[in-house]
């Protein structure tokens, strides 16, 4: 069994029953290994479908939950469960309850630091005071409002107002949790929060392989939110420098919002200018300024000097590009997908009023990013199959536009290793209109298809 | 994906019920079991299944058995129609396993260990039926139309699956609108089962539930016998253990006694 991964979580889903008789059944060795090489923020194990369970049964789990945090930092834990089943987990491991136990997978997500709902006001209850504090600090860590209650009483009486609260906590608890750097997108920059003291750690929490593949999928920002950093010592500042020397090779910048020098040398600051990292005191004082952000290699009209274009190697794989488009769609619609004019120059969106996008990176013997544009009609026709009903959710579209440009990563990766051309690819990323996408896209010179199944016409956009 | 061709093939390319079969089960019907033997001693591929099955460890006889004569005198009229009408649908089972890690053998075992927990589940029931008990047959055809529609998709499959945890039958509803259960309903109509038969399948999916409480009570119980099988290592290794969705509210009103039934602790 291997698990579905969605929104840097992975799910496993057993069902029926777990017990010392088939346990080792639900993961191979394979299974096992894949899982612990995920680069993920969570591994879960949903209780949602199983009806029966004892010790024996979930400890295969608990195996896995072990060697997964040996091996990185990842968050391990139950989730979806009932109050029994919630008890009966807490009773079997009362003394060595090192996984976190997690309601439902969308309270899951509340912890998960790179999960993009931030602000939600979250009531609280636990009757263990340490796990209520720890939730509150790890909410507010990510973004989030916590409202903590002291007592079941105090709880009951205000979870009665629903309305008053995005979420509402209880039977959770957290064990290990991850400490991996938060990361965020916004608009062409990738954000990194940064808190309390850095040190030699910092090497094992920041996720270089993330940071790599969003330098070789375009990205030319970097900035790290220090608001919280006390200090930093002189492994984290040879760090720091290291990484400002590898971005110089792109092209890109790093830059750092909020560090204060109280407590850190400044001469650490003189070696950070040195390496090219900036600082600001505020995110906005980048964000809203697009002049800056022009100049930072952040916006549409980004002054890249070496402007990567379209090359022979990505347009002799061209075909293995498109076919994996539309064997996808047609997997999906179960429809003939139609191939047009193919041409090579900037990204073209005529009318482009309600339309969204997606687009996935892929990295390795070749880059380069897809980029499939749709009318949110026809988005929503051919991703029937993994929406299921009528539905007008932008935000469920848009995730499930996601999970198809997702299956079309999968596919061109599949494909191209026929011609032993090994390529990964990023995590998908979607645009709820054109606007944002061309702040990406627009200066960058690709080929443009036009596709089509059952006379639903959409774009393809194959760029580096 | 699979496309309504696919499956009308393969609905069209299930066989009528063999003669000897169907007179076999004709003589059941009317309680002849030394008579339905005879005919049923004619096709020597019927007699080998039967003998494999009842000899299995889970039919519990010390010596073996290969009378036909005796092997029906034993089971009576409904488990010898039951394990008949197992045998016609062995007979739908590919030659080789490609999507599901099975083969005749572990299949054989998938059929004989859910028609024997069946019998016991209505023996506690108190039900005598033929047809109820038969019912059971019919189930495991939905592994079999798996394997046949999707096979030739795997590697679709398996990348859809990896994005999104949907089952076969969600997958091939919701690009056919036909959902497994339908197919074998139509497997139970060619080959003239008793309606009843198609109508606890389809309600035991725990999606297309029954108004009829009697056969909602038995589907709800052949879910979950199908689940407490399909929790067995070697089932979980085939990959069988997620291949259609469990319904675990569906069955959360039964579960206690099916427990003390299975006498799983």
């Amino acid at each position: 069994m291997k698990p579905v991964v969605k929104n840097n979580i992975g799910v496993f889903s057993p069902q029926g029953f777990l017990d010392s008789n088939n346990n080792s059944a639900f993961l191979s060795i394979d299974d096992i290994d894949s899982t612990v090489k995920l680069k993920v923020d969570m591994i879960l194990v949903s209780m949602k479908k199983v009806i029966f369970f004892n010790r024996n049964g979930l400890d295969v789990f608990i195996k896995l939950f072990a060697k997964i945090r040996k091996a990185n930092h990842t968050i391990v834990g139950f989730c979806d469960y009932n109050q029994k089943q919630y008890d009966s987990i807490k009773k079997f491991y009362k003394n060595e309850m090192t996984f976190s136990l997690f309601k439902s997978i969308e309270i899951a997500y509340l912890f998960s630091s790179n999960f993009k709902d931030k602000d939600k006001k979250i009531l609280i209850y636990s009757d263990d005071k340490h796990q209520r504090s720890a939730m509150a600090i790890e909410l507010h860590n990510n973004g989030h409002y916590p409202i903590m209650t002291q007592s079941i009483e105090e709880f009951d009486k205000k979870r009665v107002n629903k309305d008053a609260y995005d979420y509402i906590i209880s039977t959770t608890y957290l064990g290990e949790m991850g400490n991996m750097i938060a990361s965020k997108v916004s608009g062409n920059a990738i954000i990194y929060t940064v808190v309390s003291y850095l040190d030699a750690d910092i090497n094992d929490t920041f996720n270089i392989q993330y940071h790599n593949n969003s330098l070789n999928v375009g990205f030319r920002l970097f900035i790290f939110e220090a608001y919280k950093v006390i200090s930093m010592n002189v492994h984290a500042l040879n760090f720091f420098s290291r990484l400002a020397s590898a971005a110089a090779e792109y092209n890109a910048t790093i830059a750092f919002v909020g560090l204060s020098f109280d407590k850190t040398p400044k001469a650490f600051k003189e070696n950070l200018e040195d390496s090219g990292i900036l600082f600001y005191d505020q995110m906005d004082d980048i964000l809203e300024n697009k002049e800056l952000l022009k100049e930072l290699g952040a916006s549409s009209a980004a002054n890249i000097k070496n402007k990567r274009t379209i090359n022979k190697a990505t347009v002799t794989e061209l075909p293995r590009f498109i076919d994996a488009t539309v064997a996808t769609i047609e997997m999906m619609t179960n429809s003939k997908a139609v191939k047009e004019a193919a041409q090579v120059h900037n990204i073209e969106v005529k009318d482009k009023e309600d339309k969204i996008a997606s687009s996935i990176g892929y990295y390795g013997d070749l880059d380069g990013m897809v980029i499939l544009v749709f009318p949110t009609d026809i988005a929503k026709k051919a991703c029937e199959l993994l929406i299921g009903e009528e539905t007008n959710d932008m935000e469920l579209i848009l995730d499930t536009l996601a999970e198809l440009v997702n299956i079309v990563g999968g596919k061109i990766k599949t494909l191209l290793s026929d011609d032993n051309i090994n390529v990964n690819i990023t995590l998908p990323r979607t645009y709820q209109d054109i606007d944002s996408l061309l702040e990406v896209v627009q200066d960058k010179k690709g080929v443009q298809v036009d596709l089509s199944f059952d006379d639903n016409k959409f774009l393809f956009f194959l760029t580096r | 994906m699979v496309t309504k061709e696919e499956i009308d093939n393969f609905i069209q390319k299930i066989p009528p019920t063999p003669e000897v079969l169907k007179e076999t089960i004709s003589l059941l019907n009317i309680g002849e079991l030394q008579k339905a033997a005879t005919v049923a001693e004619g096709d020597l591929a019927l007699k080998s299944y039967l003998k494999s099955i009842v000899n299995k460890p889970i039919y519990g006889f010390r010596n073996e058995v290969s009378d036909i004569g005796q092997i029906f005198g034993i089971l009576g009229v409904s488990q010898s129609q039951q394990t008949v009408y197992n045998y016609m649908i062995n007979l739908l089972s590919p030659d080789k396993w490609v999507l599901f890690k099975l083969n005749k053998k572990s299949f054989q075992e998938l059929q004989a260990n859910l028609s024997k927990k069946w019998t016991i589940i209505l023996e506690y029931l108190n039900i005598d039926d033929k047809n109820i008990t038969t019912s059971i047959s019919l189930l495991p055809s939905s592994i079999i139309i798996s394997e046949a529609l999707f096979t030739k998709h795997a590697e679709d499959v398996n990348l859809l699956r990896g994005t999104k945890a949907l089952d076969y039958n969600t997958i091939l509803y919701r690009i056919s609108g036909y959902t497994l259960f339908d197919i074998c309903e139509q497997i139970a109509d060619k080959w003239e089962m008793d309606k009843i038969i198609s109508e606890i399948l389809q309600s035991s999916s725990g999606l297309n539930i029954s108004k009829d409480e009697d056969i909602n009570k038995l589907a709800k119980w052949m879910h979950l016998l199908l689940f407490y099988e399909l929790s067995q290592p070697v089932y979980v290794d085939a990959g069988l253990n997620d291949f259609i969705d469990f319904q675990i509210d569906y069955v959360s009103d039964i579960y206690d006694e099916f427990a003390t039934l299975m006498d799983i602790s």
